[in-house]
């Protein structure tokens, strides 16, 4: 019986579980905890589907948003596929028990989200991520009574097992037990969400770090436009993190603004007319990295009746982190790391470049190009899932892999030797240093000079970790997993630095036009301690 | 301030209290101090001893994934909505939930919420559209955070074993109400919670999410659809 391991429970890692499930095929779910705790609960705003009932909007229209919101870096028919199965997706979520927010005639309310001409998105009160989440994970429990899934908690992803360009499965880090062990499969699905680690605390999870993608890129996998980090234009500062504020807010009407000699200078709708509040989160995040006042975003003048009903959620994060009256005040916002386009290069199967190895998800890299639009996030995670599923169904497996014990042997003899040495505190230290490095020198506007330092400092970092002794007061995956974030840190910065333009949420202050010619995806490799990039022109990965 | 912890290194290892000093804002939540006293290159307790990094589990940061439930000065609660300057005193306690057993300091292992879940059956075993005026109460009821505060608190509630708590009385109604007649979660429904639930509703107290389960209980003791009536 064909048997797939799935690294992560969040809405891509279940979605992918029960497409299998549905086609008859078993699955190990993988993941330090419950999906109740994955990032995708998060997902306040909504999910993109074109209403077929609308007179005025398409899939066409929601395709040409999706490749104009990325700059066009995303391939046609990868999000043709996303936007057509769109629909359907959303019945089917109905069909699982998500309870989607109705309009006055009965059917799903949409809502206007940044970047698109239509109201397409559509929601679930004010936590669409959770309302989904605990669906599938309902559904799950179906599969589960079935046999045809298992959920494994406490288990950190360590490497995966790959020979000769073909995965076998995984090395699985068992934090209960404290054993690395095998986890053989016929095909591995990663749905480890996107690199938050990189900068530290953003608007997503902690959990969510991106080791995944840095250890499978040393293992051979390829990664694709690593430079493109999506600034949330709207988060609130408070003591322990950056808030989201949803784009519900702007969708809603609210205004972003800042002040000057005591007027207000509403700066998006003097540049870009009417609807300059809705423009992408990238052409908002750059155009306030240019000023030097403090930005507010004005949600009062909707009045309470639209706020308490459209924007609850708003309200009580600004008045329980803040004690901020949004009905009465404006709100202070501030752009923070919310979002990665980048990650595993994917073809339109949702493969690697490693065979029987898939990325779903935020941790695989496909249809949202230079700059993701709100609302297809959630969209792409359960898309991606149903994909991977897809093609894993269309394939027959053998069940049989070769002799990796030396490699199985190898690993866990270099986790005991680490374990047996002792040191407190480097490890977390480091982490925090890496953190404070990329936010400074991959910010929302890069420049040469500073990303190469940045490049140097994790040079100096990579040359010591082997050296680092094991920190045996924190998770043993933080003492195993930091290697593997400073190569990816190191490779997103080689890959910025690279870019010679400005495109989507790539912005380079030496290069502040969108060069015609780079209008290709960035892939970096890795070999033997080589890092090599390529400009994707021939469409291998997305097209 | 001073934050009194209780901790222990490894499943099984024995407990001890340790006490830390925290200058920061009084604006910072629970979270926060943890964050803080940790995230320093050296740490160390009231008297100076280095001291291992403690241990709690986080990921969202801001009361939507339930990961952060600790006991904080003796009440159920989620450390990152519970605030430095709403506790009174000048020592702060923080303990692991008592329910569960521990796996490091503020670290619990809670499976035994997903386990009886599991093995319950709570799934929708055939969907039926539900009633408009349903669709409040199941949005409330899938907001659960499954981060056993409300076990934390219950009096009926021990160890999982048998009594299954608020946590399974939501999902019997999410289940109840988009479904048809569903007998084995009626019987499991009757068994592992309506025969044991002595109706203190300070589940209801402790909830982030306020769910009203009360409501729950009602309209599956009204009988609807998958509830017998009892």
């Amino acid at each position: 019986m064909t048997t797939v391991a799935i690294v992560g429970s969040g809405i891509s890692g279940l979605s992918t579980a029960v497409s299998l499930a549905e086609k008859g095929i078993r699955s190990v779910v993988l993941s330090p905890f419950p999906s109740e705790r994955s990032q995708s609960v998060m997902a306040a705003g909504g999910i993109n589907a074109v209403d077929e009932h609308d007179p005025l909007d398409s899939i066409e229209a929601h395709i040409e948003d999706t490749l104009s919101g990325g700059r066009y870096l995303a391939g046609y028919d990868a999000v043709k596929g996303l936007c057509s199965a769109a629909p359907g997706i959303i019945a089917q979520l109905e069909r699982a028990g998500t309870v989607f927010t109705r309009n006055a005639q009965g059917g799903i309310d949409r809502r206007a989200f940044g970047g698109q001409r239509y109201k397409r998105t559509c929601y679930s009160g004010t936590a669409t991520g959770k309302q989904i989440v605990s669906a599938l994970v309902m559904a799950c429990r179906r599969y589960e009574a079935l046999g045809l899934i298992e959920r494994r908690q406490w288990s950190d992803f360590h490497s995966a097992l790959i020979k000769d360009g073909h995965c076998y499965g995984i090395l699985v880090f068992d934090e209960s037990t404290r054993e690395l062990y095998p986890l053989y499969a016929d095909a591995v699905v990663m749905a480890a969400g996107g690199q938050n680690a990189l900068f530290g605390k953003t608007t997503g999870s902690t959990v969510c770090d991106g080791y995944a993608a840095g250890r499978l890129f040393m293992q051979g996998a390829d990664l694709k436009n690593l430079e493109f980090i999506q600034y949330h234009p709207t988060t609130l500062e408070t003591p322990q993190k950056k808030m989201l504020v949803s784009e519900a807010a702007r969708g809603e009407g609210g205004r972003l603004f800042y002040e000057k000699a005591g007027r207000r200078i509403y700066f998006m709708e003097e540049r870009y007319g009417d609807k300059g509040n809705l423009m992408p989160r990238d052409v908002i995040s750059r155009e306030m990295a240019g000023i030097s006042e403090q930005v507010y975003l004005d949600v009062s003048f909707l009045g309470k009746d639209i706020i308490e009903h459209r924007l609850p959620e708003v309200q009580e994060l600004c008045r329980k982190y803040r004690g901020i009256d949004i009905t009465e005040e404006p709100i202070p916002v501030t752009p923070s790391v919310h979002f990665f386009m980048g990650g595993l290069a994917v073809d339109l199967n949702h493969e690697t470049n490693i065979r029987e190895l898939f990325a779903v998800g935020e941790c695989a890299s496909i249809y949202h190009g230079a700059n993701r639009l709100g609302g297809n996030s959630l969209l792409a995670a359960l898309y991606s899932g149903h994909t991977a599923a897809e093609a894993i169904a269309g394939r027959s497996y053998t069940g049989t892999h070769p002799d990796l014990t030396a490699y199985v042997s190898s690993e866990q003899e270099k986790l005991s030797q680490s374990f047996a040495s002792e040191s407190r505190f480097p490890v977390m230290y480091i982490r925090d240093l890496l953190a404070e490095h990329m936010q400074k020198q991959l910010g929302i506007v890069r420049e040469k000079e500073t990303l190469l330092d940045g490049i140097r400092d994790i040079e100096f970092y990579l040359d010591s970790v082997d050296r680092i002794h094991y920190d045996s007061s924190v998770l043993a995956y933080f003492n195993y997993s930091l290697k593997g974030l400073l190569v990816l840190a190191k490779a997103t910065l080689l890959c910025a630095e690279a870019r010679r333009e400005s495109r989507g949420a790539h912005n380079r202050s030496d290069y502040p036009e969108e060069d015609p010619q780079m209008n290709c995806a960035t892939i970096i490799s890795y070999e033997d301690g080589a890092y090599r990039i390529h400009y994707d022109r021939e469409g291998r990965y997305e097209h | 301030m001073n934050i009194k912890i209780k901790r222990q290194r490894y499943p099984g290892a024995e407990s001890y209290w340790q006490t830390f000093v925290y200058t920061g804002s009084p604006e910072n939540t629970v979270a926060g101090v943890l964050d803080e006293l940790n995230y320093k290159d050296d740490i160390t307790d009231i008297n100076g001893e280095a001291a291992p990094r403690i241990s709690w589990e986080c990921s969202c940061l801001q009361g939507v994934c339930g990961a952060c439930a600790m006991v904080i000065n003796g009440k159920p609660a989620l450390a990152c909505e519970t605030f430095v300057k709403d506790c009174r005193g000048e020592t702060m306690t923080i303990e692991p939930l008592h329910k569960f057993p521990v796996i490091a300091d503020l670290v619990v292992d809670r499976s035994v919420i997903q386990k009886n879940l599991r093995e319950s059956g709570s799934y929708i075993k055939q969907y039926m559209n539900p009633e408009p005026e349903e669709y409040e109460h199941q949005y409330s009821t899938a907001r659960c955070l499954k981060c056993g505060l409300c076990l934390e608190i219950c009096p009926n509630y021990a160890d999982g074993s048998r009594f299954y708590g608020e946590v399974f009385a939501n999902d019997c109604y999410a289940i109840a109400s988009k479904s048809g007649k569903d007998e084995v979660m009626t019987e499991a429904y009757d068994k592992h919670f309506a025969a044991g639930c002595s109706k203190s509703l300070s589940c209801m107290d402790v909830c982030p999410m306020r769910i009203p389960t009360l409501a729950s209980m009602a309209k599956l003791n009204r009988g609807l659809k998958g509830g017998s009536g009892k």
